[in-house]
C-alpha cells in the first residue's frame, strides 16, 4: 500500500488573511501557511480561492504558479466553484510532482467537474453526495458508483477518482460516525481511493478536544482503508497519528526517526 | 489469450552516486527498475565489480589468491596488480590490521598505506575500516582528509560513528559515505536519515546492508535487499534509495568450503581454489540479483566470471 497522502487544507479563501491575500496577489501570506504545511509533512496543497466569480481565473493561475515556483512544483489541490477558473490553474500546472486534483465533484450538479478532470488528465476529489447529504451508506455507494462510471466513460482511471464519503459533524450526528468509516471500507473494498475532509468530525468541539478527536478518526478511517484526507498537517498528533499508523499499515518502513520524516 | 505484457513501472529511482575521478569514476544505482530488469525500464549504470586488497599485503590473502600476486612488493605493486585484472571497476582497501582486537596497527602506519595504493592506481577507490568502531571513527576521518579531492568511497559509518565519519568523510572533505547495518532494515533506514539531519548529501550515500556467505544466513541478506529495494522504489521511500556496496570476498573466503584443504575436506569436495571461487561468485551474484548495486570481491577470477555475467546480461 502506498503512503496516506495528506492534502494541507490552510490556503483557503475561508480564512480571512488568505482571502485578503489572494485579493491582493499578495505572495507572503500565502507562502508562509504553504511553507509550514510541507514542513509538516504534506504532499498536496489544497488552493482554495472561493468562489472567486469575477476574477478566479487569474486568482488560480498566480496560485498555482506562485506555489509551484516556490515550492519545487509543489502539487495542488484546485478548489473552487469556478470551473473556469480550475482550467485556468491546470494550464500552468507543472506535474513533475503529480497530477493535479480537481476539488470536488459530486453526483448532482457538480458532477461536471469529473467531465473537467477527465478532460485535463487530472485526479477529482468524487463527494458522495447528490442533492442534500446522502440518508445512509445505500445512497453513498449509489452516489459513488455514479461518479465512477461517469469518470470511466471519460476515459478516467479509477485510481484517479478519490471518493470522499463525507465525514459528518459528531456533535448531532454521533450515531453516522460507524456509518461514514463502513462506507470507506466499502470504497477500499473496490480498490478505490478515498480523500475528506476529516476535521469536520470535530467540528464545534472545544479547541483542545479537536486534535484528540481528528488523530482518533484518521486511525480508524485509515484502518478501514482511508488513503488521504485534506487536513491541516500542522496538528501535530494528526500527522504523528497518522505517520504511526502508516507504520502499523506497513505503508512506510519504520526508522527510529520516523516522525520526523 | 494473447500475452498481454505489463511493465512493472515505479516513479522512484535509486540515486545515482559517483566513485573516483576522471576517466575511470565510476557511477553506481541510477536505476528505476529491479535488479537487471533491462525489460521493463531503466537499470541505470549496471552492477560494479571492485578488486579488495588489504593493508596486510599478499601475506594477508589466501594460498590461491597470494599466487595471483606474485612478484608484489609493496603496496604500489598490489595495487597495480589488482587494477590490472580483467573485470575490476573500482579498488577497495581494506583496512583490518588497524583493529584493536587484532594487529592494532596505529593509524599513521595505515594511512601511509592508504597513500601508497591511492597514488598507484588511477581507479575509484574505496576504503573499508577496521571493523571497530572506535578506531574507526578516527582513521576513517583521516583517510577522509588525505585522500581529498579524489572522490573515494569511504565504508563504513555506524550506528556508533555516524556522526565522526559522517562529518569528515561526508561534510568536510566532499567524499561518499557507506552506511553499514547488519541485516537490519529499520537501522538501515535510520542510519540515513540520521546522516542526511546532520547534512551528508543523500547522493553522497551508499548502503552497506549487511552481508554473509551463500550457506551462512545468507537469506537475511537477500530479503534485507527486497525489502529496501521495493521500499525504495515501491513506496517512494528517499530514506532508502541509496545505491548498496557489498563486500562479499570478507565472508566467503573465511567459510570452510573456501579454506578446508583438499586433503581434510570430505570427498568430492576437489580442489580448495575452485570452491573458494565457487562460493565467492555464487554470494555475488545473488547479491547483484537481489538488490546490491555493487559487490567487492578478492580472487581475480571471480572478479573476471562475475563482469562477464553482468556485461552479458544487461
Amino acid at each position: 500500500m502506498a503512503k496516506f497522502i495528506v492534502i494541507g487544507e490552510r490556503i483557503s479563501a475561508t480564512a480571512p488573511s488568505i482571502n485578503k491575500a489572494l485579493a491582493e496577489r499578495d505572495p507572503e501570506p500565502i507562502l508562509k501557511r504553504a511553507k509550514q504545511q510541507l514542513d509538516a509533512g504534506a504532499t498536496y496543497l489544497d488552493l482554495n480561492i472561493g468562489p472567486a466569480e469575477s476574477d478566479g481565473e487569474e486568482i488560480m493561475k498566480w496560485g498555482v504558479e506562485l506555489l509551484q515556483s516556490n515550492f519545487d512544483n509543489v502539487p495542488i489541490a484546485l478548489d473552487t466553484a469556478n470551473m473556469k477558473a480550475i482550467e485556468a490553474g491546470i494550464a500552468v500546472y507543472n506535474r513533475a510532482k503529480g497530477k493535479p486534483i480537481v476539488n470536488s465533484a459530486d453526483a448532482a450538479g457538480r458532477i461536471g467537474y469529473v467531465d473537467l478532470a477527465a478532460a485535463n488528465d487530472a485526479i477529482v476529489i468524487a463527494l458522495c453526495n447528490g442533492e442534500g447529504i446522502a440518508a445512509n451508506n445505500d445512497e453513498r455507494m449509489m452516489y459513488c458508483q455514479t461518479l465512477l462510471e461517469r469518470g470511466l466513460m471519460a476515459g478516467m482511471s479509477e485510481q484517479d477518482l478519490w471518493f470522499d464519503p463525507l465525514f459528518l459533524v459528531t456533535k448531532g450526528m454521533q450515531d453516522k460516525q460507524m456509518e461514514i468509516l463502513e462506507c470507506i471500507e466499502m470504497i477500499s473494498q473496490m480498490g478505490l481511493n478515498s480523500t475528506g475532509g476529516l476535521s469536520n468530525n470535530s467540528n464545534g468541539m472545544p479547541k483542545h478536544i479537536r486534535p484528540i478527536m481528528d488523530a482518533t478518526m484518521v486511525a480508524m478511517a485509515m484502518t478501514k482503508g482511508l488513503t488521504s484526507a485534506i487536513v491541516n498537517p500542522n496538528d501535530l498528533r494528526l500527522m504523528e497519528t497518522i505517520k504511526s499508523v502508516d507504520v502499523i499499515k506497513n505503508n512506510t518502513l519504520y526508522a527510529d526517526s520516523y516522525l520526523e520524516l | 489469450m494473447p500475452f498481454n505484457r505489463k511493465l512493472q513501472k515505479f516513479s522512484a529511482s535509486i540515486n545515482e552516486v559517483e566513485i573516483g575521478t576522471g576517466d575511470k569514476a565510476v557511477k553506481i544505482g541510477g536505476q528505476n527498475v529491479l535488479p537487471f530488469y533491462s525489460f521493463d525500464g531503466n537499470i541505470g549504470n549496471g552492477a560494479k565489480v571492485g578488486i579488495e586488497i588489504s593493508d596486510l599485503g599478499v601475506e594477508g590473502m589466501p594460498a590461491c589468491i597470494q599466487a595471483c600476486y606474485e612478484g608484489c612488493t609493496s603496496f604500489a605493486d598490489i595495487a597495480k596488480k589488482a587494477a590490472s585484472f580483467e573485470g575490476v571497476d573500482f579498488l577497495a582497501l581494506s583496512l583490518e590490521g588497524g583493529d584493536p582486537n587484532g594487529l592494532n596497527k596505529p593509524t599513521d602506519e595505515l594511512i601511509a598505506i592508504v597513500k601508497e595504493v591511492a597514488d598507484a592506481t588511477d581507479l575509484p577507490l574505496v576504503v573499508e575500516g577496521a571493523k571497530n568502531a572506535e578506531k574507526d571513527s578516527e582513521l576513517l576521518a583521516k583517510v577522509a582528509e588525505v585522500l581529498a579531492g579524489k572522490n573515494v568511497l569511504v565504508m563504513s559509518a555506524k550506528e556508533e560513528n555516524y556522526k565522526a565519519i559522517g562529518a569528515s568523510a561526508g561534510l568536510a572533505y566532499g567524499q561518499k559515505v557507506g552506511a553499514e547495518s547488519a541485516v537490519d532494515i529499520n537501522l538501515a533506514k535510520q542510519l540515513n536519515v540520521v546522516m542526511t539531519q546532520l547534512g551528508v548529501n543523500a547522493n553522497s550515500i551508499v548502503m552497506n546492508t549487511g552481508s554473509a556467505s551463500v550457506g551462512y544466513g545468507f537469506d537475511y541478506t537477500l530479503s534485507t535487499f527486497d525489502r529496501v529495494r521495493a521500499a525504495a522504489l515501491g513506496q517512494d521511500d528517499k530514506m532508502l534509495q541509496m545505491p548498496i556496496v557489498t563486500p562479499v570476498a570478507s565472508e566467503t573466503w573465511g567459510v570452510k568450503e573456501s579454506t578446508a584443504a583438499e586433503a581434510d575436506a570430505p570427498e568430492g569436495w576437489g580442489p580448495v581454489e575452485a570452491r573458494g571461487i565457487s562460493m565467492e561468485v555464487q554470494t555475488a551474484v545473488a547479491c547483484l540479483a537481489s538488490g546490491s548495486d555493487a559487490v567487492i570481491l578478492a580472487h581475480p577470477v571471480s572478479v573476471s566470471t562475475v563482469a562477464k555475467l553482468v556485461k552479458e546480461l544487461v
